[in-house]
């Protein structure tokens, strides 16, 4: 957890060239969080309140919903050396979420609902915590535009079918990215009769997209940047591609498991069983594992960048805010792009891995 | 800058030795930030929960988006592309027909020009025929005529000959007797102007 905040110190440090001052801005909450008003200056209520909402309206605020110095009174306060860090809580799941309000001095703040808490469900000796947090309300979110958007665009097809021509704009557009998922990305890597996983691939696609743009919008977090989400897309994925190994080759399907090459003589195919097998079994979890680490970490990276600089912007406190300021916006931009990307990478790679099980040879 | 950096490295290691043995340095880290995480724990933090969740929402998801988004919309894309091809399958035959058919009526209307200019040059000759003819035969009618009247004219000019020539004979004969009454007989005399006349040609040589 503190590694992200001290990154994103050390960053400061190394563009500002002002240690001093960053030490002042940073190690003064720890050390006195409650007389935190004037080590900053005349105006630092209002300042830290912009600190906060600024940081929420531009990207997902974490737990504190008032102020840094609370968070660091809550998280840190027994290390008083160590830097605040502001940036995990805005990453990580919590158990509340974030809305807009306005406090008494017209500042926009960030204030929390809380969801509920002890949904825990006994299995065994386990106690499974199906208590909703953030990134669950921002799955169900992410689901729940998905399916306005997507059924939208599905009904404004079927009013258009009947007359001549079809729907224009938004649906359209919608219809180019289903149309090119199935034709360009699922169809080509599926292999023959590849149309039933058609709607899992687009499924993926749009939901992966959904919850990652959802990081991008003030209030907002991104699902697909917590592990477990991006872990369990990869599972099912994973599922999904050795089911329909077995599907396509039947018994054939043992061989992507265990190596049984028949070009090979005795003598040669007993030793690389022994060596290969363990290699083909390696193979198939570093997939999943490998989609899941890459999605789960660009998005929470291009997240820690984005905040990272608007940390910048109240660190220099001067003109020189706006330089963090641009490369923020820039940042924010390429996120845009990553968002599809990343969507657009799970789904190509789930279609590749697919493909390549239903018409794997040994 | 050194304090900065003390902090800095020991998270390092901290992430790195998580990375390699997960569990402990994980729990250490999430025992350390639940308060500021109260949820989630740690970053690399696995949560069962959560992961549940993901599967309840992905499997309504892709069940609902199948039946009523991708479906639907598949086919209306499909009937689209239908029609479309269609449409385009519909324009082409049209077009095919029509040009056969301009080819068709191109071959009448090639057809019927060298009917007409057949009928034209078939009427041309008849007519060139009918003219010559006409003209032949006004010609042979004209030298008939021409014919005719020249014989006329000889026959006019025999008659009138033979008319004079008794006339002359007459009037010799009358002149003769009026003379041989006085000198001689009848028979001779005669016979003197018989003897003269046969010495007239009797045709037009002397005309």
């Amino acid at each position: 957890m503190r590694l992200f905040g001290s990154l994103a110190l050390a960053a400061s440090l190394a563009l500002a060239g002002a240690p001093a001052r960053a030490q002042d801005a940073h190690g003064a909450a720890p050390a006195a969080p409650t007389a935190q008003p004037s080590a900053v200056d005349t105006s630092s209520a209002a300042t830290v309140g912009g600190t906060s909402a600024a940081v929420g309206t531009a990207e997902q605020h974490g737990a504190a919903p008032t102020t840094v110095a609370d968070v660091a009174a809550q998280g840190h306060a027994a290390s008083p050396a160590q830097a605040v860090d502001i940036i995990t809580p805005h990453i990580t799941d919590a158990h509340a979420i974030e809305y807009p309000c306005i406090s008494g001095d017209y500042a926009m703040l960030t204030c929390e609902a809380h969801l509920p808490t002890g949904w825990i469900v006994p299995i065994g000796s386990y106690q499974l915590d199906l208590s909703p947090t953030k990134h669950v309300v921002m799955m169900l979110l992410a689901s729940l535009i998905a399916c306005v958007v997507l059924i939208g665009a599905a009904r404004a097809h079927k009013r258009h079918s009947h007359a001549a021509g079809h729907p224009k704009g938004f649906a359209a557009g919608i219809e180019a990215m289903v149309l090119y998922i199935r034709d360009e990305v699922a169809l080509k890597n599926l292999g023959h009769h590849g149309e039933k996983y058609v709607p899992f691939i687009l499924t993926l696609f749009f939901f992966i997209l959904f919850a990652n743009l959802l990081g991008l919008i003030p209030y907002g977090s991104t699902a697909t940047g917590n592990i477990s989400v991006t872990a369990m897309l990869a599972i099912i994925t994973f599922l999904v591609v050795e089911f329909a190994g077995m599907r396509a080759q039947g018994i054939g399907y043992l061989n992507t498991i265990f190596y049984w090459n028949k070009d090979l003589p005795i003598y040669m195919r007993i030793p690389m069983f022994l060596i290969m097998s363990p290699i083909e079994l390696v193979g198939k979890i570093a997939k999943p594992f490998a989609l899941a680490i890459r999605l789960f970490a660009n998005m929470t990276a291009g997240h820690i960048v984005v905040l990272a600089l608007i940390g910048l912007i109240f660190l220099f406190r001067s003109a020189a805010s706006g330089a963090p300021f641009l490369a923020a916006s820039a940042i924010m931009v390429l996120e845009l792009f990553v968002a599809f990307l990343q969507a657009f990478i799970f789904a190509l790679l789930s279609s590749v891995f697919i493909g390549q099980i239903r018409e794997a040879h040994h | 800058m050194r304090t900065p950096l003390r902090s800095l490295s020991r998270p390092l290691a901290l992430a790195a030795l998580s990375a390699v043995a997960a569990r402990p340095a994980l729990a250490q880290e999430a025992e350390h930030g639940a308060a500021g995480a109260a949820a989630g724990g740690g970053l690399l933090d696995p949560h069962a929960g959560l992961m549940v969740w993901t599967l309840l929402i992905f499997a309504v998801l892709l069940f609902i988006l199948t039946k009523f988004a991708f479906k639907p919309l598949t086919a209306a894309v499909e009937a689209r592309e239908k029609a479309l091809e269609d449409a385009i399958a519909g324009a082409k035959r049209d077009r095919e027909e029509a040009q056969r058919l301009l080819a068709e009526q191109r071959a009448q209307l090639e057809g019927s020009r060298g009917e007409a200019q057949k009928l034209i040059a078939d009427a041309r000759a008849a007519g060139e025929k009918m003219r010559a003819d006409l003209l032949e035969q006004t010609r042979q009618q004209q030298a008939e005529l021409l014919d005719r009247a020249r014989r006329d004219i000889d026959a006019e000019r025999e008659r009138a000959i033979a008319d004079l020539r008794r006339e002359a004979v007459d009037l010799a004969l009358a002149g003769a007797s009026k003379v041989i009454e006085r000198n001689l007989d009848d028979a001779s005399n005669r016979q003197l102007v018989e003897q003269f006349l046969s010495t007239i040609p009797t045709n037009g040589a002397r005309r």
